[in-house]
């Protein structure tokens, strides 16, 4: 099998590109071997890598894959505090910090050398751990940059196996041109690296936002062919008056991290089909690598909401509870709280419950009704957020959020004359006494990293647990 | 409208009145992401009743810019 961090493809080729600089696969290979001649060890370690969309981060995560390292991927933005008691659960032997000026000690760690944009730096004392268990690749967080020391392990065949089906589905090949809009600390963004690479296509790297003039030069320049995107992109992209803009290169256009909204669905399913543009709606989480199912752009008009179909080499089914179950060779291994977590092998043997609750139609496309955990029980009845919250959006055309307990539901709305009427809609709805549904008013929507609306915020401002 | 703006950017960036300056620049400071880009945008379209195009949502990366673009639309 030819892993995508082996170099496979023609040298002369190009591989990234970073701001004025072409990066050819055989410099690649050559830059991915200096780093892995500064990584070197014995036995297998555990790198934390920070990381931003630079050609830099780029060779140092090969090069950890490539010469068998363990590698965690953290956004560089990641809070000192936070990154400190990673550093505590995990002891790492490695820290790559992506900030030239970094230098001397850092929580206990030495400088060790420099690698185009980052400070490698190494521990000092090496602690006595048993030893991490060979097949593990990779660890990425399922938080996003709350820092919870949880995280999911992933094994070099998942990474191989998930960015092989993607490939085949989004059927990618050289041609292909994708520019970084999420991080690569986040699963979904990081597929996006994965999956061209071993296309064999070259990947724009950048770090400017979708609403910068310089993220738009640099697309129109170089002349990308692809965005990936959450919903909260998408939205951005519509306020930009994306439907207005001029951009020829584009051919393909991604979305995953969470339902979009069915006003944003037909704003870009029709925009796309009247300008040849493949939109595809995907469904996918850390615990699979990154993607489990994928919407043809061709049904996305005619198959509003639904997720699609399965990935290639995947299974995707329902169980006596309507949980979503998938089972394929992209499933993690398992997660880690800590260091000794990292000895562990395969404790899912290639089968994750998702947590979410779904439904095929008649021509097995999947619907997504819900989550698991996101049901309240006041009075015994058992109600779903997420289905007020999709009922109350497509009823009244504007966006909700619900939040809740066993005790009470409060509705949460950025319009002000939405507020009583939602309340009043899913009263009656549900049959609830009156005082158990509240309605506020919120200024802005919280987004966590990801782009994912951050419900904890949202149970907070509405004084839930 | 230079008082208005400045009221619309201090409380959509969350950062006192006096911060808001013409040199003050998106992508500069924690409180100007691209997140509350989005809602400053949205503000200044409310508040002024405009709507801003593409062109000018991207250019709009200063306070000084935001002067100008905003005065282009005779708001």
């Amino acid at each position: 099998m030819m892993y995508f961090w082996n170099n496979g493809h023609p040298g002369n080729h190009a591989a990234f590109i970073e701001e004025e600089e072409t990066i050819l696969f055989s410099e690649l290979d050559r830059d991915v071997k200096a780093c892995m001649e500064k990584l070197h060890s014995e036995t297998k370690e555990l790198l934390f890598l920070l990381c931003k969309n630079t050609y830099s981060t780029i060779c140092l995560y090969l090069a950890a894959l490539r010469g068998g390292k363990t590698v965690c991927l953290l956004p560089a933005s990641l809070d000192p505090g936070l990154l400190a008691h990673l550093i505590e659960s995990y002891q790492p032997e490695w820290l790559a910090v992506s900030d030239l000026n970094a230098g001397g000690e850092l929580f206990g760690y030495e400088t060790f050398q420099h690698f185009r944009s980052h400070t490698l730096f190494q521990r000092r004392k090496v602690g006595e751990h048993p030893p991490i268990h060979p097949e593990l690749a990779l660890l990425l967080s399922t938080s996003g940059t709350t820092g919870s020391p949880k995280m999911v392990r992933l094994s070099y065949d998942n990474l191989q196996a998930n960015a092989s089906s993607i490939v085949e589905y989004l059927k990618l090949n050289g041609d292909h041109r994708p520019i970084t809009t999420l991080p690569m600390s986040y699963s979904y963004g990081l597929s996006v690296i994965n999956s061209h690479l071993l296309a064999g296509a070259c990947t724009i790297l950048t770090e400017e936002s979708i609403v910068s003039r310089t993220f738009w030069d640099q697309f129109n320049t170089n002349r990308a062919a692809s965005i990936a995107g959450v919903p909260y992109t998408y939205q951005m992209l519509r306020r930009l008056k994306f439907a207005e803009m001029d951009l020829p290169s584009l051919k393909q256009m991604t979305q995953a991290g969470g339902r979009l909204p069915a006003d944003l669905q037909r704003y870009f399913g029709e925009v796309c089909s009247v300008r040849g543009i493949e939109f595809y709606v995907m469904y996918g989480q850390t615990e699979a690598t990154a993607r489990m199912s994928y919407l043809p752009p061709e049904k996305m008009l005619t198959k509003p909401g639904s997720i699609g179909i399965v990935i290639p080499n995947g299974n995707l089914r329902v169980d006596e509870q309507e949980e979503l179950i998938y089972a394929g060779p992209n499933v993690m291994l398992g997660y880690a709280e800590s260091r000794g977590d990292l000895k562990r092998g395969d404790e899912q043997q290639s089968v994750l419950r998702t947590g979410d609750l779904a439904e095929f139609d008649e021509d097995g496309y999947c619907f997504i009704k819900g989550r698991l955990k996101r049901f309240v029980k006041p009075f015994g009845l058992r109600i779903n957020l997420d289905d007020i919250e999709s009922y109350l959006e497509k009823k009244f055309a504007g966006r909700f959020f619900c939040v809740g307990n066993d005790t009470k539901i409060v509705i949460l709305c950025e319009s002000e004359p939405l507020l009583e009427v939602a309340r009043l809609d899913t009263l009656q709805r549900y049959g609830l006494h009156h005082s158990t549904i509240k309605a506020i008013r919120i200024d802005d929507v919280p987004i966590l990293n990801s782009g994912k609306t951050d419900y904890s915020v949202l149970q907070r401002k509405a004084g839930i647990e | 409208m230079e008082q208005k703006l400045r009221t619309i950017f201090a409380e959509s960036l969350e950062i006192p009145e006096e911060r808001v300056k013409d040199e003050l620049e998106y992508n500069t400071l924690p409180e100007w992401d691209s997140i509350s880009h989005m809602s400053l945008i949205a503000a200044i379209e409310d508040s002024f009743d405009i709507m801003l195009d593409t062109e000018d949502v991207i250019d709009m990366s200063s306070f000084g810019k935001a002067k100008e673009i905003v005065a282009k639309y005779g708001a």
